[in-house]
């Protein structure tokens, strides 16, 4: 599954270019996007899911235009967990995902089979007669993965799966976006770092609605190496002289001081030593100093 | 089937709806049997048009408006007129039972006339009643994205309609023509006029139902 993204544009009517001359070739396995709110993620994605008709440029998915004419024949390769997803509250997870298998176009009994495969899978069998009201947040979101994958699309989009969930539900979330990805292309939107550190080898970074980075993370990460310093101060004082200065990415209370972590392009003036770059100081710098 | 009668017959409606009877029949004085119909057939409209306005555009209002754009539209319109005559039988069923919440009361049967007869023409007049005003609500709904412009405009044309204007620029095609009726002329099956145009305009609406979907999604 290749998707290939040429000088996308996206301009609403009130002006407000959300999406800006996009150039991204996405390929199989599971492919980041990550930016701050309002980057323009979802925007991408509403285009990419058919939903939203850009201003300009072109998408192909294998080679098929994107076009009102051949939307059908995409949609159908296409799954979706948008950002905000209330399911039927009234009805049980089973009928929910029969329903919206039904209005798939699913045959019932391979429905039925996927359901209950997916749901073994998302640990959500014991929990398929409740009603969708009585579901934890973490809970709604795997039924919400589940819905998305009963066609059997080649090209997962999920967008954001892990806001305001707890550390076990995102790493569960995550394990099984991981595992959806064997054969298939998924692309996973996020404005947490830590969900595509642990996820993907291949991301972008989008910045108000440009995109300011695409490739392999080692590499977006091994750009920052030598511009990561760590250093302690004594005092309040010196820590806000240091942040008028320089970009801090952490700080902490130790035993001497304050420890702060700072990205600069040239070694502080202060006493420090060279950190071990991760990929929230590469998107932290890739954002605040140059486009990658 | 079984899921889109939970999705559109959720508990608080079936309860206002059945309330909306009740307090109707309380507040609306009647003297004769031959008064309920016509108290009902325009109030009854007013219940429809807030009922099924959201019937396609809960998918909106509900956050699930994205995932609903991706099924097929023939399979999406097969959901929507499923649910409006999921609705509608409801309706009916209860604008039925509705008549007799007004018996207490104690309205006269006026000699001459059949209650049963009675009975059955005020059930065609508010089959055709629910079946064009709830279609109307959801069509303008439809058009404009969201339940409350369907209800505002379907209120409007309720209030022309449902008016001594309304009935004189429209005549026996009004579909309020049975409200307006002489209940003495018992044989006057004019309004019949008015109920046929509303549901051949239903049909009409339901037809349009899939063009609606592929233009504003």
């Amino acid at each position: 599954m290749m998707i290939n993204i040429n000088d996308l544009t996206v301009t609403f009517k009130n002006k407000v270019t959300a999406v800006d001359h996009v150039n991204l070739s996405i390929g199989s396995g599971i492919y980041g996007l990550l930016g701050e709110n309002g980057a323009g993620k979802t925007t991408l994605m509403r285009v990419l899911v058919t939903v939203l008709k850009p201003t300009s440029g072109s998408i192909t998915m294998n080679g098929v235009l994107y076009g009102e004419q051949n939307y059908r024949r995409l949609q159908k390769k296409i799954g979706y967990l948008p950002q905000e997803l209330n399911l039927y509250p009234n009805l049980t997870v089973r009928e929910c995902l029969e329903y919206m298998g039904e209005l798939s176009g699913i045959e019932k009994r391979e429905c039925r089979k996927r359901i209950d495969f997916y749901l073994e899978k998302t640990s959500l069998a014991e929990h398929q007669h409740k009603k969708n009201r009585q579901l934890s947040g973490g809970m709604k979101r795997r039924v919400g993965l589940v819905q998305a994958l009963l066609n059997e699309p080649k090209f997962l989009i999920v967008d954001e799966p892990t806001t305001g969930l707890d550390p076990e539900e995102r790493i569960r979330i995550r394990n099984l976006l991981v595992d959806f990805s064997r054969d298939r292309t998924v692309l996973f939107s996020t404005h947490v770092v830590e969900d595509l550190a642990a996820t993907c080898n291949q991301i972008a970074i989008m910045k108000k609605g440009a995109m300011i980075y695409s490739g392999a993370v080692r590499d977006l990460v091994s750009e920052v190496r030598g511009h990561v310093w760590i250093c302690t101060v004594k005092n309040e004082a010196q820590a806000r002289e240091l942040e008028t200065k320089y970009h801090v990415s952490a700080k902490q209370y130790v035993d001497g001081g304050l420890q702060m972590k700072l990205l600069s392009e040239e070694k502080p003036e202060v006493e420090c030593a060279l950190a071990e770059a991760t990929l929230e100081d590469a998107y932290i710098y890739c954002g605040q100093f140059q486009s990658l | 089937m079984k899921q889109d009668i939970k999705i559109c017959l959720p508990l608080y409606k079936l309860v206002y709806s059945v309330m909306f009877l009740i307090i109707l029949s309380l507040v609306r004085g009647i003297s004769t049997v031959f008064e309920i119909g016509g108290a009902l057939d325009s109030n009854i409209a007013l219940l429809a048009i807030v009922f099924c306005a959201e019937t396609y555009v809960m998918e909106k209002s509900g956050g699930r408006g994205e995932i609903f754009r991706l099924f097929p539209v023939k399979n999406r319109v097969k959901a929507v007129r499923r649910r409006l005559l999921i609705q509608n039988l409801y309706l009916y069923l209860l604008s039925y039972i509705g008549f007799f919440f007004f018996f207490w009361q104690r309205p006269q049967n006026m000699i001459g006339i059949s209650f049963w007869y009675e009975y059955g023409t005020y059930m065609l007049a508010v089959t055709g009643t629910i079946l064009f005003w709830s279609t109307l609500s959801m069509t303008i709904s439809n058009l404009f994205g969201n339940q409350w412009g369907g209800i505002a405009v379907s209120l409007i044309i309720w209030m022309v309609v449902n008016s001594m204007y309304g009935q004189d620029v429209l005549g026996k095609f009004n579909i309020f023509a049975y409200g307006f009726r002489n209940v003495m002329e018992v044989h006057d099956v004019s309004w019949l006029f008015g109920k046929l145009a509303g549901a051949l305009s239903a049909m009409l609406m339901i037809g349009l139902i899939p063009y609606i979907m592929k233009k504003r999604g």
